[in-house]
């Protein structure tokens, strides 16, 4: 740990009063420092004033024994009835469609394995962020290309032969040759191709109407270049924050590892909605950051920015907390409870009863809700606090 | 390969040295095993780092400036 100990302009009195609080490091060096700016102030003084300020401090801390969970769950719920239970429609960046509102939310805290609207915010590099043209080219390498964005697929009946058309000038603009289609197509579907130009042409094996369409088919699913997963990229000028314009890409449909290591995406600042893929590429740390963002943003959206923060980085620190994502219910935090009962009174009771007993399970009755279902007192707050009367002896 | 540690969403990770963390521990009265976990994969840890290690970030807090995180690196 680095302590900054910075140094003040103060007698030594007035730096010890402040010391001598129980402010954290940052807010002493913070009332350290207003107090050198008024200058030639007195250790009176400055006791006071730290004092309105220890007192402040010491009010706005956690108790011990505050429900914190049971207060996030409360913090969240009440707002998120007010949410959307529409799935989804064209959010306010770049007509990408989005899902919002409690399905959204829904989808972070049950941290599925793929979320019902995959996006990527690709940012670009220096030289690629300010040129549509360099920015294009790194959006030919991310989007998917198919064949019918190549040219035209007609089937010769008679002859039993698909006949590609393609039309030059897409295929200059997204620098793939005819050559290149006609492996992919070889490579992919089995077959022999005759390429001429700009016409690819080839046939089943065996002359037979069914595996002509078949193929037809198949050629249509055919990736020719950029990444399977990302169907559409939108292309958006965004201003940054120092005043300078830039490009930035908006994918629908997401592989945040294959974009990453593409030439000219800028992979310090490109992010994806998907937490398990920002978690695999960028680890634990990244992964929480993004449930606080993803799920700040979803309550934003819907006009509840006034939830704090504080709710949402506690369930995405118990969402992180064993070093991978966990999701919050039976299958993840509340399901590894240790109480019996707690498990038993959050879903599928008669599984949990059942299990214990035949494992011969034994509960402690040390939580919140197996107490309330015994009537005990619970341990929070007062419930936790045990007074005896004694005497000082004076 | 993409160097993790550039991107912004990422923290700081350094393996912390034993004495730092006993006197962490002894701070808040608990257990190593009690501290949040880190993958012995995780593609963020620094390449040091061992089981049994404990990694210290340092993250930009939404509610301090900065925040000091211990984490356990596990199987």
């Amino acid at each position: 740990m680095t302590e900054v100990t910075a140094t003040f302009d103060l007698p030594d009195d007035v730096v010890a009063v402040v010391e001598g609080t129980q402010l954290p490091r940052r807010l002493k060096n913070r009332v350290l420092r207003t107090l050198e700016e008024r200058e030639d102030v007195t250790a009176v003084q400055a006791e006071e004033v730290a004092g309105v300020v220890e007192s402040r401090y010491v009010d706005t801390r956690v108790d011990p024994l505050e429900p914190v969970g049971t207060v996030s769950a409360q913090s969240i719920g009440e707002p998120g009835t007010q949410l959307t239970m529409n799935t989804f429609h064209y959010a306010g960046v770049a007509e990408i469609d989005v899902t919002q509102g409690l399905p959204r939310l829904i989808e972070l805290v049950d941290a599925r394995k793929t979320p019902d609207t995959p996006t990527m915010e690709v940012h670009l590099q220096e030289e690629y962020a300010t040129e549509r043209e360099k920015a294009h080219e790194v959006v030919w390498k991310i989007e998917a290309t198919k064949i019918l964005a190549l040219g035209d697929v007609s089937t010769n009946v008679a002859d039993m032969r698909v006949v590609i058309s393609l039309n030059q000038e897409t295929l200059d603009e997204r620098m793939i040759s005819p050559e290149t289609v006609a492996e992919t197509i070889e490579d992919h579907l089995g077959v022999s191709t005759v390429q001429q130009g700009t016409t690819v042409e080839f046939g089943p094996e065996e002359p037979s109407y069914r595996d002509l369409l078949q193929l037809v088919e198949e050629l249509r699913d055919i990736t020719f270049k950029g990444i399977e997963e990302v169907s559409r990229v939108v292309i958006r000028r965004e201003e940054r924050d120092d005043g300078e314009e830039e490009f930035v890409l908006y994918t629908e449909g997401s592989a945040f590892g294959d974009v990453l290591s593409i030439e000219g995406v800028d992979a310090s600042r490109t992010t994806c909605n998907n937490i398990h893929e920002i978690y695999r590429n960028l680890g634990v740390e990244a992964a929480r950051e993004t449930i606080i963002e993803e799920t700040n943003n979803t309550l934003a959206e819907q006009g509840l920015d006034d939830v704090n923060v504080r709710h949402l980085m506690l369930v995405a620190d118990i969402m992180t907390n064993r070093g991978e994502i966990e999701s919050i219910g039976r299958h993840g935090i509340s399901g590894s409870k240790k109480s019996v009962l707690a498990r038993a009174a959050f879903e599928v009771t008669v599984n949990h009863l059942l299990n214990a007993a035949i494992h011969g399970e034994v509960d402690p009755l040390s939580g919140v809700t197996e107490n309330v279902i015994v009537g005990k007192p619970i341990k929070l707050g007062t419930g936790d606090v045990d007074l005896r009367m004694g005497s000082t002896g004076r | 390969m993409v160097d993790v540690s550039k991107h912004e969403l990422v923290p700081e990770h350094t393996v912390v040295d034993e004495d730092v963390i006993d006197a962490v521990l002894e701070e808040y009265d608990i257990d190593r095993t009690d501290l949040p976990k880190i993958k012995y994969n995780d593609p963020a840890l620094p390449e040091d780092a061992e089981v049994g290690d404990v990694i210290e970030i340092v993250r930009n807090s939404r509610t301090a400036d900065r925040a000091i995180i211990y984490r356990l690196v596990v199987d």
